[in-house]
């Protein structure tokens, strides 16, 4: 009888077989982030990442325009991205929410190249000082959108912001930040090349280039025309004599480019996610609304040029055709047909809206792969020149870049000098770089934007407000922009 | 003289024996001398037994005198007889009406109705054939108190919510579901006709289940055979066909015009249309795009049993149309199912099942901007279907998503097929008289194959959904998991006063898979028999370029034990506790301990009611306990690479490594507590049969993904916020139930049976920060319209509350207005904080999705061989936002905008129409809806051929019915059908052109032989 309970008993436990309670611990397949950099090639995957927050500046190359007198807001109507229609007509809140984006994609990007710099130290290998050249550029690059779009903002150097921090971490002065931003992009100039092996690397000139900008936002001009200046004597650029070439999709990364953006139509987007988007966003959003005829593609009508802008262009500069397209005058000659959007002026932004010819990949309005001439040679000479005249360092070397630039556009030279000299290079910028995401940040750091922009009030303007949730999301401790 | 002393003395030494073992035979019947085949005979304490014959017979071997015997069957009063001799048993049974033995399943085991002392509802076979669901959800709605079914979609195969007792988190509010002990995710796959009945758990006793029990425990029964049955065949079938419940009205071509033509004068345009005369009636787009589509069920069974096994087997084929699309949105699904159990060697018990199910199911776009319904609704009047070229027409100038409904259905080529194997296999052996030991394995194995072909289309400039470049997509993922369990029970009856019930066990459940698929363009000559991925160029796999891995492997390891002891059947109480491990978690909170409590009193059984002419029985029970939730995406606690970075080098996609969500290693479980008060009663010789419920279920430590600072980098492409803790949400509410069975006369009986369930749900916090979580959209470039906050139901709707219409430009110019563009004729928007500007701080609470009272009653009458039934069930309380209506120049319009203002006092709740800039189109009140509805669910009538007719044939059994459902839905809601809700807790209720449910007239028929 024994012996059964017992063989009862056994045959019980037999089915009460179970686990150690290491069946729930499971690793990841994925590659946990802490325990990275082990590899030249770990470094370069996490730079790939970081050059991918530069694809999202669409946005910012978008509303420099908007908010300034180039461009009108557009689109289908005026609740057609609300957030767009406020910064061009200056009355926008903290609650926008295109400004939140920016400051969100920005942020994305600056942590990621963060993330390299976190880690510098932890492997070696040859190539490492163009790795965190390339890495300190950018983040310089971030930062630099940042500032100049908010002002003084939280500040993070080589450690990514994590979750926690953000209760702690305070606005810092821009003069801090650009102190870093110089720094960066002085390292980043001695220990990269003029060429890199890959079309849309950094470059030795794109540092300089950017630093010169980064000087003459400062009005730090013997430091800006002196980089500047070596970049134009030293550097493989120049000004590409077929200007109507210059923004077409077969001639990217020319000899005039110093830093250009890489996008391209080979993945699919959609707005769900328009940071995802390998493609130029801002070119599907500036394009022709509902077009049919040759050349061009449709579009959502956004950011189009005022006539002010048009009449701007001086008679017989080549570079008015280029920039601006006048639809009504190109549908009538080509039997092209167009819809009329909201704030329609009758003119595109030629420079950057669809065209023809590319894959159209789904969503084909967000999968443009046209590149954004982020810093072209024309502009380091525009800028090295307003630098030279209005540090009063060379008129004569002003006067030779500034007629550089107007004898490709075929204008003839001019002679000015002192103040009169300065407005020819506003104006020279102006006609330049329409189109560009420059105008509005030329206009409010020389002192402009209050006589030239509608409704812009000085002492608040000149800056963006920090969205309002991002301050309540970092525990309601940083003030706010004046007068927002 | 031998022989017979012989004959004594052997009979001696029989008696002898025997006096330890005899042989028991004997007859069951009912009451009036009927015999009852199929009675469960159990020797007490034992697992020997015997079932009875055909002819109700029975025999019982090897008997000690003195051992008690129990019959028992479903439907009868279990009886009890002590077995003192040898002789022949007749044994009478007496048919239970208060169903009080009936068994319910709780969890790991089963109690009869009377011993329950938690929340369970029941719904049976016989509700679930006269529901005639295509899927099961169907069968649910109004027929248990607290359970509440939303359809995401009405197209064939479309996917259902289903909420207990509320919502009570932001995140999957899905209840656990087991069939036979599997778990299921998608209800799509079972067969209505194999079921059993459904349990539903909805209390704190759910507990058992640990986490996943939160949201409440559904437990579905397959049928099975039953011993000692002879084979039955039993054969369904049904067909019909569906149809729309309604068409939303909308503007005629010549009503269409005019209002288009004010329009652009009030914009500033010119009139586009000059000669209204010409124009008539146009196109009614609606009628175009919905059709009669056909539904056809086959259904067949075997069961069977002999002495120590059962056996069933059934195959079941299921197609169905879509009454928007036809063909292109159809579903197929063919079951079978297999389920063999045995006793062997005295004292073990196996069941065992296997199914094998295929689906296809096609689907269109839906309930989305750009959708098939969107586009029906939208297209203007004055276009015919197709051009003078006989090209489907373009839809010119109305924007970018609307285009031609019947062109994009004949574009639209997607499939899913699915293949599912499940299995089951259960081993259990009695032991020491009062043990059990259990072990059951059950898994499942899916294939989910998609393929999706986007043909070269154009639909006009500038529509998003042009195509230049064929593309096809094949993707193929895989499903497997397993659970097993493992317990032992020890079960006692002391003095047959005490009865003691003791449940130690472990459960391991794990869940892999993967997902693949690969995209392909340039289809040769744009045709669908060529689209394939082996002959497309520019192969990508989808998962290179989403930079993270395709698998997933998530396991779940539990011990539970459970204690229950009845003293005399009055007084009940049980006790369970649960430690439950889950790989969602990091190493600092993997593990939670989930107790709860319940007790009961039955109080008819006492002395001062044993003998009440009324009450016939009352039963007031309670319980309490921490249910867990662990339903969060894998691996939030450690930070991991698995974002997109991706950038283009030399002209070439260049992947990179970037960080995905944010990380956050003190994430822990979700606990839930809840509170069960109840009542149940039967009264009037148990005519009338109440169930009464009180709960309040309060989730703290919601998991949440909150918005975070973006500081964080969480804007980056495949990034995003962490999963926190941090939120609580209560549902407080009452469920009220009853049901009254009788008969007028011998030849008519009718039931009639109504549940009410009334819900509070408020959010008492969430994560601090900001203290809002945002969901759902509305319009074009919009704030999201939903949230869940902190003082308001979660999901409720936010926006502008209106106060009429301008009438003249003088009460504009007194008021505070958004903008100065606000002149006469548009809406007015309330300035509720008083402070002159309408902003953001003037948006409030304009509605909310959550029901505040939903109800069900149902009515069945039987009157000689006829059978009729009727269910309805209501929602009251609810609001939907129409968004379905896409505001551009030349789109249609619904027609209560004949209503519009055109000038002072023409109306005060229509705004004017203009193509200019307005304000108009805002997020507010005017695009809320009363969703409360009344909806008559299902009529079926029914006659079942006497016995006689088939006497001499081998058919037990034919009944041949008519039924009907969803054929009248009282509501004022202007869309399709109130019922309609995506199901997510944030951003539900918000109609973009829901495919409704359809109207459906079957004739059918019940074969058994």
């Amino acid at each position: 009888m024994k012996n059964l309970k017992l063989k009862n008993i056994a045959i019980a436990l037999l089915l009460f077989v179970s686990c150690s309670d290491d069946f729930v611990n499971v690793d990841s397949q994925d590659q946990n982030s802490e325990d990275f950099f082990n590899s030249e090639q770990d470094y370069q995957k996490a730079l790939i990442a970081a050059y991918d927050g530069l694809q999202s500046t669409y946005l910012n190359v978008m509303l420099g325009e908007i908010a300034s007198d180039n461009t009108l807001s557009g689109g289908e109507s005026a609740t057609d991205v609300i957030g767009f229609q406020e910064i061009d007509d200056m009355i926008h809140t903290p609650n926008n929410a295109n400004l939140r984006d920016l400051w969100s994609w920005m942020y994305g990007a600056v942590n990621r190249a963060n993330f390299i710099l976190e880690f510098q130290d932890k492997t070696d290998f040859s190539n490492k000082n163009n790795v965190i050249g390339q890495a300190k550029f950018l983040r310089a690059y971030y930062y630099f959108e940042l500032v100049k779009w908010f002002g003084d903002v939280p500040f993070a150097v080589d450690k990514r912001i994590q979750f926690g921090d953000q209760f702690s971490i305070d606005r810092t002065p821009k003069a801090e930040i650009y102190a870093q931003m110089e720094e960066d992009l002085l390292f980043a100039a001695e220990n990269l090349p003029y060429v890199q092996s890959e079309k849309g690397r950094v470059t030795k000139g794109a540092a300089q280039a950017l630093l010169g900008k980064v000087y003459l936002f400062q009005d730090k001009f013997s430091e800006a025309a002196s980089v500047l200046e070596d970049v134009i004597n030293n550097g493989p650029y120049d000004l590409l004599t077929d200007y109507s070439t210059m923004f077409e999709n077969d001639n990217e990364n020319n000899i005039e480019s110093v830093f250009e953006v890489q996008y391209s139509d080979l993945e699919g987007a959609g707005f769900g996610c328009l940071q995802c988007s390998e493609g130029n966003v801002a070119v599907g959003f500036n394009g022709i609304r509902n077009y049919t005829g040759p050349i061009f593609d449709s579009g959502f009508s956004f950011n189009v040029p005022t006539q002010e802008v048009v009449d701007e262009f001086e008679d017989g500069d080549v570079r008015k055709d280029v920039a601006i397209l006048d639809i009504e005058a190109w549908a009538s000659a080509n039997s092209a047909t167009f819809g009329v959007g909201f704030e329609h002026t009758g003119y595109f932004n030629r420079k950057y809206i669809a065209r023809k010819g590319d894959l159209n990949t789904g969503d084909a309005n967000l999968t443009n792969p046209n590149n954004y001439r982020a810093i072209r040679f024309a502009d380091v000479l525009l800028m090295a020149s307003e630098a030279l005249n209005r540090g009063a360092i060379s008129d004569t070397r002003a006067l030779t870049y500034l007629n550089r630039v107007r004898s490709r556009a075929t204008l003839p030279s001019v002679s000015f000098t002192g103040s009169n000299l300065t407005n020819a290079i506003y104006h020279e910028r102006r006609v330049e770089l329409v189109g560009e995401g420059h105008r509005f940040f030329d206009l409010v750091r020389t002192g402009r934007a209050a006589q030239e922009i509608d409704g812009f009030v000085s002492g608040k303007h000149e800056v963006f407000p920090i969205p309002l949730i991002e301050i309540q999301l970092s525990g309601n401790r940083w003030a706010q922009n004046p007068g927002y | 003289m031998r022989h017979t002393l012989f004959k004594i003395l052997a009979l001696f030494f029989v008696a002898y024996t025997s006096a330890q073992n005899i042989d028991i035979s004997g007859i069951i019947q009912d009451e009036s001398g009927i015999p009852i085949p199929g009675v469960n005979i159990l020797v007490k304490n034992t697992t020997k037994g015997s079932v009875s014959d055909f002819d109700g017979n029975f025999t019982v071997t090897n008997l000690q005198v003195g051992s008690t015997l129990t019959f028992s069957f479903i439907g009868y009063i279990t009886k009890e007889l002590v077995v003192t001799n040898a002789d022949y048993l007749t044994v009478t049974m007496q048919e239970d009406i208060a169903k009080l033995d009936e068994v319910v399943v709780i969890g790991y085991g089963s109690q009869t109705k009377k011993e329950v002392t938690g929340a369970v509802s029941i719904v049976s076979s016989k509700t679930i054939e006269a529901l005639k669901p295509t899927r099961i959800e169907q069968a649910l709605q109004g027929q248990v108190a607290g359970v509440n079914i939303t359809t995401q979609s009405g197209s064939p195969g479309g996917a259902t919510t289903i909420s207990i007792r509320g919502v009570s988190t932001n995140g999957d509010s899905r209840p656990l579901i087991l069939v036979d002990g599997n778990v299921i995710e998608d209800l799509s796959v079972l067969n209505p006709s194999d079921i059993e009945n459904i349990n539903i758990l909805k209390d704190a006793t759910a507990g058992i289940y640990g986490v996943r029990a939160a949201n409440g425990v559904v437990l579905i029964t397959t049928k099975t055979g039953r011993k000692e049955m002879p084979l039955t065949i039993e054969y369904n079938t049904y067909g019909g066909f569906q149809q729309t419940t309604r068409e939303i009205p909308v503007l005629n071509a010549t009503e269409y015009a005019i209002l288009v033509n004010e329009a652009f004068a009030a914009g500033g345009s010119t009139p586009p249309f000059t000669d209204l005369s010409i124009l008539g009636k146009g196109t009614d787009w609606q009628d175009k795009v919905f059709q009669n589509a056909p539904v056809f069920n086959h259904n067949i069974a075997f069961k069977g049993g002999g002495k120590k096994s059962s056996y069933s087997y059934s195959a079941s084929f299921l197609t169905q149309d879509g009454i928007v699309g036809g063909s292109k949105s159809n579903f197929n699904r063919f079951t079978n199912n297999l389920s063999y159990n045995l006793d062997f060697l005295d004292h073990f018990k196996l069941t065992s099942g296997l199914t094998l199910m295929r689906t296809q199911k096609r689907n269109l776009s839906e309930n989305a901007l750009g959708s098939v319904l969107f586009n029906a609704l939208n297209m203007a009047p004055t276009f015919p279907v197709r051009d003078e070229n006989g090209q489907y027409t373009i839809a010119e100038g109305l924007g970018n998503e609307v285009i031609n409904p019947l062109a994009q259905t004949d574009d639209t080529f997607n499939r899913s097929k699915v293949m599912r194997l499940s299995g089951n296999a259960g081993l259990s052996y009695n032991f020491l008289d009062h043990f059990t030991a259990q072990a059951n394995i059950q898994f499942n194995y899916s294939e989910v194959r998609s393929k999706v072909f986007s043909p070269i289309v154009n639909y006009g400039s500038g529509k998003v959904f042009n195509k230049d470049r064929s593309e096809v997509f094949e993707g193929l993922d895989y499903f497997r998991d397993y659970t097993f369990d493992a317990f032992i029970k020890y079960e006692n009856k002391i003095n047959d006063i005490h009865n003691i019930n003791v449940l130690l066990g472990t459960s391991v459940f794990k869940t892999t898979g993967e997902f693949t698929g690969a995209k392909g363009f340039d289809i040769k000559d744009n045709k669908l028999i060529n689209a394939s991925i082996a002959e497309a160029n520019d192969v990508e796999n989808i998962n290179r370029a989403l930079g993270r891995n395709p698998t997933f492997d998530s396991r779940l390891l539990s011990y539970f034990a459970r204690a229950q002891y009845d003293y005399k059947g009055k007084y009940l109480i049980s006790g369970v506790i649960r430690r439950d491990g889950s790989t969602k978690f990091g190493p600092a909170n993997k593990f939670g301990y989930f107790p709860s409590g319940s007790i009961g009193w039955v109080a008819s059984d006492e002395s001062f009611l044993e003998n009440s002419a009324m009450i016939d029985f009352l039963k007031l029970r309670a319980s309490y306990g921490v249910l867990g939730n662990d339903r969060i995406p894998d691996f939030r606690f450690v930070s991991l690479l698995n974002g997109e970075g991706t950038y283009i080098f030399n002209d070439q996609l260049s992947f990179g490594s970037a960080a995905g969500a944010v990380a956050n290693p003190e994430i822990r479980w979700e606990k839930q507590k809840t509170l069960d008060i109840g009542l149940d009663m039967r009264f009037l010789k148990n005519k009338i049969d109440v169930t009464v419920d009180y709960f309040k279920k309060r989730t703290e430590d919601l998991l949440v993904i909150p918005q975070v600072s973006a500081i964080l980098g969480i804007g980056a492409p495949g990034s995003g916020p962490p999963v926190v803790n941090a939120g609580v949400v209560e549902n407080e509410g009452f469920e009220f139930a009853i049901g009254y069975s009788g008969a007028i006369n011998d030849n008519l009986k009718f039931s009639v049976k109504y549940n009410l369930t009334a819900i509070d749900n408020e959010v008492l916090s969430v994560s601090s920060d900001g203290g809002f979580l945002p969901g759902g959209s509305f319009g074009v470039g919009q704030d999201p319209p939903s949230r869940m906050e902190a003082g308001f139901p979660i999901g409720y709707f936010r926006g502008f509350k209106t106060n009429g219409i301008y009438q003249n430009q003088a009460q504009v110019d007194a008021s505070a207005t958004i903008n100065d563009r606000v002149q006469a004729g548009d809406l007015i928007f309330e300035d509720v904080n008083n402070d002159g500007i309408i902003d953001e701080e003037d948006k409030v609470q304009i509605g909310s999705p959550i029901p505040e009272a939903t109800m069900g009653i149902n009515l069945s009458l039987d009157y000689k061989n006829f059978d009729f039934s009727a269910y309805a069930f209501a929602s009251v309380g609810n609001e939907i936002v129409r968004n379905y209506e896409r505001n551009q120049d030349l789109t249609n319009k619904s027609i209560y905008f004949l209503d519009r203002w055109t000038g002072q006092g023409t109306s005060n709740s229509s705004p004017r129409v203009t193509t200019g800039a307005n304000s108009n189109n805002l997020f507010s009140d005017f695009y809320v809806e009363d969703g409360s509805f009344v909806r008559l669910q299902n009529v079926q009538l029914g006659y079942t051929f006497s016995k006689d007719a088939f006497k001499n044939s081998k058919i037990s059994k034919l009944r041949l019915y008519a039924s009907a459902s969803n054929i009248l839905t009282l509501t004022k809601y202007r869309g399709y059908d109130p019922t309609a809700s995506s199901g997510a807790p944030i951003g539900g209720g918000i109609d973009q052109g829901f495919y409704p449910n359809p109207q459906t007239f079957l004739l059918g028929a019940n074969l058994k032989f």
